[in-house]
């Protein structure tokens, strides 16, 4: 679905921000685009969407090189939820969303109402200008333009900034069935928690260039020290003990009245992210 | 794609309805026609000015002299009224011939008033002039005032307003948007450009009829037609490439201020007083104006090459607006 090598970009003569790229997206994946501000992240999606030119390497969208393949035809396959929700604060999102869904053929237009209500959408803001809504609300309205066309490819931008924990899970789910209906979803996101739920494979990138790229489970894997942390009583007090996983098979093999818990000491994605770029996701 | 912009266009005419630009509008065309009706034309219609006449006993003066001089009886006096009336003429005969008293204007304008005033002594006050032209003085103030409103109106609010339309979107967002739809990017440059465009041929319209009133109203119509729209094209395009470069609405102003001063000042002086200035010929809004005022006058004066020099500048300046939307699109959030 996205083919990228050696992409190199640079605003102006001598501020290249990307140092050739190389990764590819398959068809109904979910792929996460990591990387802390100022990274690239922004280039690159600008790239893939078609808006930033002037780029070196080659971009390969729905197997055509991006630049020769701008056309509506391009546009009308991809949807973009950008990282705030940019839509007209005196319209309403009804409103909103028949002005946007006019740009695309009618055929591949989902009806509005019932994507604003498979996003939980008040029924009762419908027709009250964006200016009213709390951030929950336009993120829900954002989300429900770009899915509104029925996109084969979606962009997504930070989507569960501005949501509550109820509305981030609702976010996941919804990205998840786009998934399985075929749709291909490039992720970037500062949240460590979207991309190891919903990503299948991650790329970090950091200063331009990407410096790891699987998948959430192998890069942790990779990187884990194998050992598990188990909090246990003896003899009245409690305790911890690190224990290499394998010696788990032996059962426990110190004094204890009571365990507790026992917790791999798997390091998250963000421990990958820090050890692979040494910087912190923010 | 007919259909997406028709969508800009609607959604262009709610931003302007919301914005209050078209109530803005309104209010311009009102207020210009009641200054133009009740106060410009009957402000032109004032008196000359104020003349007095002071004669020592013995003394031997025209004995037929127009009923407009004012008779006084002394010296004081007639200081007196000048004190008062410091537009006003003093004529004082202590000899044969008259002096005239008057506080100091300017060289012109003195001249002026003393030719008035000794044309009020004479026993026919004017000389009846071959008049060229065919417009009444009424006339003529009508249509002058009506184009330096027009010409205000559109390069100050249309310029203005349709600066805080793009500053709104700007501020919302929603420009970066387009950029992902599949509706062409010049659509968004061309629907404002249209609303503009109508929203500034209906006023030159109603201006035109309410002000110019008599039937060559609706003979001048067409030329002003094309006049306003040229000049509405034109400023419309820079004022989106000014919203569109400049970062906020502050920055937006200032330059507003340079655009209304350098392209309004030299001008009116250039086009309505007697101050000439001979670079004023290079000054491209200076021909655009001469352009309105030629078509109220009904006075053919611009060639193939003037329309051709506004095709290329509107041309010229979509480019511009162009690059500098899709500029505009690539930056960050």
């Amino acid at each position: 679905m996205i083919d990228v090598k050696n992409l190199t970009f640079a605003y102006g003569k001598d501020k290249e921000v990307l140092h050739g790229l190389d990764f590819h997206v398959d068809e109904g994946e979910i792929f996460g685009f990591l990387g802390p501000n100022g990274s690239g992240k922004s280039t690159t999606q600008k790239i893939l969407t078609g808006i930033l030119k002037g780029y070196k390497g080659s971009v390969r969208l729905f197997g055509k090189e991006i630049c020769d393949f701008r056309s509506p035809a391009f546009f009308q396959q991809i949807g973009v939820l950008f990282e705030f929700p940019y839509l007209y604060n005196n319209l309403s999102v009804l409103d909103n969303l028949n002005y946007f869904a006019s740009f695309y053929p009618k055929e591949q237009l989902r009806n509005p109402l019932e994507v604003l209500d498979s996003l939980q959408f008040k029924k009762d803001f419908l027709k009250k200008p964006v200016s009213s809504y709390s951030k929950g609300m336009r993120q829900r309205a954002s989300m429900a333009r770009a899915l509104m066309s029925s996109p084969k490819l979606l962009f997504l931008d930070e989507p569960t900034s501005g949501l509550d924990p109820a509305g981030a899970v609702l976010f996941r789910k919804i990205i998840e069935e786009e998934k399985r209906k075929g749709t291909t979803v490039f992720l970037t996101t500062h949240n460590m928690v979207d991309a190891d739920l919903l990503c299948d494979r991650v790329a970090f990138i950091s200063n331009g260039d990407i410096v790891a790229l699987d998948t959430p489970k192998n890069l942790k894997e990779r990187n884990s020290s194998h050992q598990v942390l188990i909090e246990y009583v003896y003899k009245g007090e409690r305790k911890t003990e690190i224990i290499e996983a394998d010696e788990l098979r032996k059962g426990m093999m110190f004094a204890q009245d009571e365990i507790i818990s026992i917790h791999s000491k798997e390091p998250t994605l963000e421990d990958m992210f820090i050890k692979y770029t040494g910087r912190r996701l923010t | 794609m007919q259909k997406s912009f028709c969508s800009l266009l609607k959604k262009d005419l709610q931003m302007m309805i919301s914005g209050k630009f078209f109530l803005l509008a309104l209010g311009s065309l009102i207020l210009y026609t009641l200054f133009i009706n009740l106060g410009y034309v009957n402000f032109m219609k004032a008196p000359g000015y104020g003349v007095y006449m002071y004669v020592p006993q013995g003394v031997s003066y025209p004995e037929v002299f127009s009923d407009k001089i004012e008779v006084v009886q002394s010296e004081q006096e007639l200081y007196d009224c000048l004190s008062e009336d410091t537009n006003g003429i003093g004529i004082m005969y202590k000899g044969k011939e008259p002096e005239f008293v008057l506080y100091y204007g300017s060289n012109t304008i003195d001249n002026h008033r003393i030719a008035y005033a000794q044309s009020l002594l004479k026993e026919k006050e004017f000389e009846d002039p071959i008049v060229v032209g065919k417009n009444t003085t009424e006339e003529k103030q009508r249509k002058e005032m009506s184009c330096e409103l027009l010409f205000i109106e559109i390069i100050a609010v249309g310029f203005l307003g349709i600066a805080s339309i793009l500053f709104k979107e700007k501020q919302m967002g929603v420009m970066r948007v387009y950029g992902i739809t599949p509706a062409p990017k010049a659509f968004f440059i061309l629907s404002k450009l249209l609303v503009f465009l109508i929203s500034d041929l209906i006023f030159a319209a109603l201006l035109t009829i309410f002000n110019v009133r008599s039937s060559e109203a609706f003979h001048i119509l067409p030329r002003v037609l094309l006049q306003t729209g040229i000049l509405s094209l034109i400023m419309a395009l820079i004022g989106m490439c000014c919203s569109l470069l400049l970062k906020d609405f502050k920055q937006f102003s200032l330059a507003y201020l340079v655009v209304a001063l350098f392209i309004s000042a030299p001008v009116f002086l250039s086009a309505n007083t007697s101050a000439q200035n001979s670079w004023i010929k290079w000054h491209p809004f200076y021909h655009l104006y001469m352009g309105m005022k030629n078509a109220f006058f009904d006075f053919q004066s611009e060639g193939i090459v003037y329309f051709l020099l506004c095709l290329c500048s509107i041309f010229l300046l979509f480019w511009f607006v162009k690059m500098a939307f899709m500029r505009e699109l690539s930056k960050e959030g």
